[in-house]
């Protein structure tokens, strides 16, 4: 990224590359629709390339796109929310339901439409931490460095979270 | 370690970010407490089913969207590059030349010189001396005009146009001897009184000429009007013009004078010696 910044804008392609797929899941599992996370993709890596010289070389470079990401999905949810298109959770679930493999058996396709409603009634907060823990796969202390807080703070979220996910998904398992 | 102390742990035991230490302490109490045992499941299935939630493949059309973004972003900022100083100044260098250079110092040793000139022109007064030739042979022009309407004015029969005629010579800056005889006639011969007395303040003006303090002063024993010969008086005292002792005394002299113009002619004949 620092080549970048010192003006060599091919190398662009070599972060995009590299990070694109990773970037996708974020966007894709925060906001549960395809299509707008392509957007968002790429107005993180436009952002990127506009706002290169805001990139001190401290930290990783990963880091700073998750601070860019969470901007554009703000910013894009607040679009959202003006143009009367809500991010309704029942919507939410059914879209992400709809996505599903043919192949897979009807019990097993209940079960991760379950889940996906679970994870939308989570909180933007809580979704925020496991997905960054259960889907990028990031350690405690580079979330912490994505939400500028400490990692114990991330720690407590997480358990949060992941209690509420149990409590949602269970009940809901139960009532059917 | 308690339940409580291993249900915190739970999530970190499935994200594996417990340290070695710990790990082993959660496993040997998971070993003797189903009831952690269960929540362990319990949180391990809610684990394992987000994992089971797939990731799509984000389309092919992202990379070149992605490409032809970056493409064109790094054609306008070559274009903004290219168009901040280095062009400027190679603008700037083309457009110096060394021909404008010369013209540029030779219009500006053409204004110097232009100024130089200015300023030393004025010195010589060539077109204010004309103008003040011409301004004076006009206002004498002028002049001469006016005697001659005021000359033939006072020939005029109406006592009101020889009243102007008296009243021009006030405009007359120096009256000229023959003005002076006009006037002197109008006040000895006019048959109006009023214009005599106008004549008379006219003269009064005018009183510094010696021809005029001398026509005064013989005009005094031809005058009949009282009223002239009083304002003659006055303006005697005025003048303190002693050569008039004389001929004020010749008045009081002449039988019929009126009593005022006698006593007045005393006064002025007292004042005066």
């Amino acid at each position: 990224m620092l080549r970048v910044k010192a003006g060599d804008l091919n190398r662009m392609g070599l972060l995009f590359e590299r990070y694109h797929r990773e970037l996708f899941g974020f966007l894709y599992h925060m906001s549960g629709r395809p299509d707008v996370s392509e957007d968002m993709v790429q107005t993180v890596f436009y952002r990127m390339l506009k706002y290169r010289h805001t990139f001190t070389g401290n930290g990783a470079f990963r880091t700073w796109m998750y601070h860019l990401a969470r901007n554009v999905l703000i910013d894009t949810v607040q679009q959202n929310k003006r143009s009367a298109h809500h991010y309704d959770v029942a919507d939410f679930a059914d879209r992400i339901g709809g996505g599903l493999p043919a192949d897979e058996s009807l019990h097993r396709e209940q079960e991760l439409a379950l889940l996906r409603q679970a994870l939308a009634k989570l909180s933007d907060e809580q979704r925020e931490v496991l997905v960054l823990s259960r889907y990028q796969e990031l350690k405690y202390d580079e979330i912490a460095r994505i939400l500028d807080t400490t990692e114990g703070a991330v720690k407590v979220r997480v358990h949060r979270a992941m209690n509420a996910l149990k409590t949602i998904y269970l009940t809901s398992e139960h009532e059917r | 370690m308690n339940c409580d102390g291993v249900n915190d742990k739970l999530p970190d035991w499935l994200s594996d970010e417990l340290s070695l230490t710990e790990r082993a302490a959660v496993d040997a109490h998971l070993a003797q407490c189903p009831a952690c045992q269960q929540e362990l499941a319990a949180t391990r299935q809610v684990w394992q089913r987000m994992g089971a939630v797939t990731t799509p493949e984000p389309s092919p059309e992202m990379r070149t969207q992605f490409y032809t973004m970056l493409h064109s972003f790094d054609e306008a900022e070559q274009a903004v590059r290219k168009s901040t100083w280095g062009t400027r100044i190679d603008s700037l260098r083309q457009w110096w030349t060394p021909q404008l250079a010369g013209r540029v110092a030779f219009s500006f040793l053409l204004l110097s010189l232009g100024l130089v000139a200015g300023y030393w022109l004025p010195g010589r007064h060539t077109p204010d001396v004309a103008y003040q030739q011409r301004i004076d042979t006009l206002s004498t022009q002028v002049q001469e005009m006016r005697e001659m309407m005021m000359l033939s004015l006072l020939e005029n029969p109406s006592a009101t146009e020889r009243l102007r005629a008296v009243s021009y010579t006030k405009d007359l800056s120096d009256a000229n001897g023959r003005v002076i005889d006009a006037l002197l006639t109008t006040l000895n011969n006019d048959p109006n009184v009023n214009v005599r007395l106008v004549t008379l303040e006219a003269l009064a003006e005018l009183a510094h000429d010696p021809r005029v303090r001398e026509g005064l002063v013989q005009s005094l024993t031809r005058q009949e009007s009282p009223l002239v010969q009083v304002a003659l008086a006055d303006v005697m005292v005025k003048l303190q013009e002693k050569r008039s002792l004389k001929p004020l005394r010749q008045i009081l002299r002449q039988a019929g004078v009126n009593e005022l113009v006698k006593s007045k002619i005393e006064q002025t004949i007292r004042e005066l010696s």
